[in-house]
């Protein structure tokens, strides 16, 4: 029985090695030996960092990679100062209320990036927010708020409603013990949240892409590269761009779970 | 409703007009700019000349790879979740591991792919060569190339169902198998006869919240094969940067139906559970 589970073990593990170790070939081996050859060698022939010293010295990285940074930030500070009241709210209303709340929450993540883009475009070309961090990352907000808050719910869940009282009793208002009592104890669900929300504005592309096309950010970047045929400097990018997404995710491993990422709701 | 809930539904409020202003409102406004002609009138003309952009192939193709990709991800899935709900040694590292393509951004896996899925200079083509097999035009016809998409979004996205089913396989009773085992059914029919009945809301959940992101798959599609062919996401894209806003709306409006539907099935589902 083990046996067939250590070949499955070891089949995905290949299958979910194998498109990074082709990221990592074609951005250390030379490239006689990958997109310039008709069938190129799966193993390493020649290592070389020309690649990658070619493509930051030749082309725009920076800048992209800057404004990713200011807009992820932007929308991991948005998820908490929306994220925390709502997901408070929502930790101590019974469920018959929270129920329709989260179900709206749910619908919003659902509602599809090109859709709700096009006119939002038109409507940030009025309002000079067009191409700009805080425009895009009020929009990216839209995917990361539900999640945020859910974790928030559950994380504020776990604490005992009866240190509420306490707190109230001893003369504490809501935001009092909120900003003393709450936000402390829950330090690491709302450290989870705001990393999270962080992680996927980095991703995010298809409002990007929209509402951010003059000054993009990076994986826009990495999309308008490899349309003008500069393989290499997105491949690079590219990397770059990963290595702190992949150790991200696998930090905040027990926060994506299978009950976060269908909206909360359990079977 | 008492004053405590009130009070509590008030921290809430933020939330709920943050989502109103800019998915609501947005969502509404796409329908009423595809009603609207370039003289500012009311017209039915962009969802007409929608037939000139091939809609009808746009929708199935769309279609195509939603069901494709669902089907390779619920099978690659259960492979992965029915390993990780087992114990045996090396268990955390390929946990971690099953988890490093949600990392992974989606241009990213894209190009990735793109590297694996060349026609001139493939690595997939290597190893079809190596296996004295003809190499492959990925990019020949609409079907190949949507097949492409579908093999890299699910790589990207088979951890997220396999997730949601180790969740349902974590809450199914041991002792069924147990009975299961004594009554001399071997893991092939523990599977089927088991597992598989009750993780009946699990995978519909699982296809349900994937059915809705694989219908809006725009990014993989974009970078992997262009406009050719072109699928819902990517004719309201071409359409907005190429031709007017009106027109781009009307596309964006029909994926906007079909996700509809899928959320209504959603909401029903959640309320019957």
């Amino acid at each position: 029985m083990s046996k067939i589970v250590y070949v499955g073990f070891a089949i995905f593990t290949i299958y979910f090695l194998f498109p990074l170790y082709i990221l990592l070939l074609v951005a250390f081996s030379p490239a006689k030996y990958t997109i310039e050859s008709l069938y190129p060698p799966p193993i390493f022939k020649q290592f070389t960092l020309n690649n990658l010293i070619f493509a930051f010295t030749q082309y725009n990285f920076l800048q992209p990679f800057i404004k990713s940074l200011i807009v992820a930030t932007l929308v991991g500070i948005i998820a908490l100062l929306v994220g925390i009241p709502a997901g408070y709210g929502l930790s101590r209303l019974p469920a018959k209320i929270a129920y329709p709340v989260l179900v709206l929450l749910l619908i919003t993540n659902m509602v599809p990036g090109i859709v709700v883009a096009i006119p939002i475009s038109a409507e940030f070309i009025k309002l000079h927010l067009f191409d700009t961090p805080i425009g895009l990352a009020l929009v990216q907000e839209l995917i990361t708020l539900p999640l945020a808050t859910f974790i928030m719910q559950g994380t504020f869940s776990a604490i005992p409603k009866e240190i509420e009282y306490q707190a109230r009793i001893d003369g504490a208002s809501a935001l009092s013990y909120i900003a003393n009592i709450l936000v402390p104890t829950a330090l690491p669900g709302i450290i989870a949240a705001f990393l999270i929300s962080w992680m996927f504005s980095w991703d995010e592309f298809t409002y990007a892409v929209i509402l951010s096309p003059i000054h993009p950010t990076l994986p826009v970047e990495i999309y308008i590269n490899i349309t003008r045929g500069n393989e290499l400097a997105a491949v690079a990018f590219s990397l770059v761009f990963t290595i702190p997404v992949i150790i991200l995710t696998v930090i905040l491993q027990k926060y994506l779970k299978g009950e976060y990422l269908t909206g909360g709701i359990k079977a | 409703m008492n004053r405590e809930d009130l009070r509590y539904l008030f921290f809430t409020i933020p939330a709920i007009v943050y989502i109103g202003v800019f998915a609501f409102y947005p969502a509404f406004d796409a329908v009423f700019l595809s009603f609207i002609g370039s003289d500012g009138q009311f017209t039915l003309n962009n969802y007409k000349e929608l037939f000139y952009f091939n809609i009808y192939g746009t929708i199935i193709d769309t279609i195509i790879v939603t069901i494709g990709a669902l089907l390779i991800q619920l099978l690659l899935g259960l492979g992965v979740a029915s390993i990780l709900a087992r114990e045996f040694r090396g268990k955390s590292f390929f946990s971690t591991l099953s988890i490093v393509p949600m990392g992974v951004a989606t241009v990213v896996s894209a190009i990735a792919f793109s590297f694996i899925f060349q026609t001139a200079g493939g690595y997939a083509n290597t190893f079809l060569t190596m296996l004295k097999i003809h190499p492959v035009n990925w990019y020949a016809n609409s079907y190949i190339s949507l097949l492409v998409v579908m093999i890299a979004d699910s790589w990207k996205n088979t951890p997220i169902v396999a997730l949601i089913l180790l969740a349902g396989m974590m809450s199914i009773p041991k002792d069924l198998y147990y009975a299961a085992s004594l009554d001399g059914a071997g893991p092939v029919r523990r599977f089927f006869y088991v597992t598989l009945p009750n993780l009946k809301s699990y995978i519909a959940i699982a296809l349900i919240i994937r059915g809705v992101s694989e219908f809006n798959i725009f990014a993989l599609p974009l970078v992997l094969i262009g406009f050719h062919p072109l699928i819902l996401t990517t004719l309201a894209y071409e359409l907005y940067s190429t031709t007017t806003i009106y027109l781009s709306s009307a596309a964006a409006v029909i994926l906007l139906a079909f996700i509809s539907v899928l959320i209504v099935l959603n909401i029903k589902l959640g309320g019957r559970r």
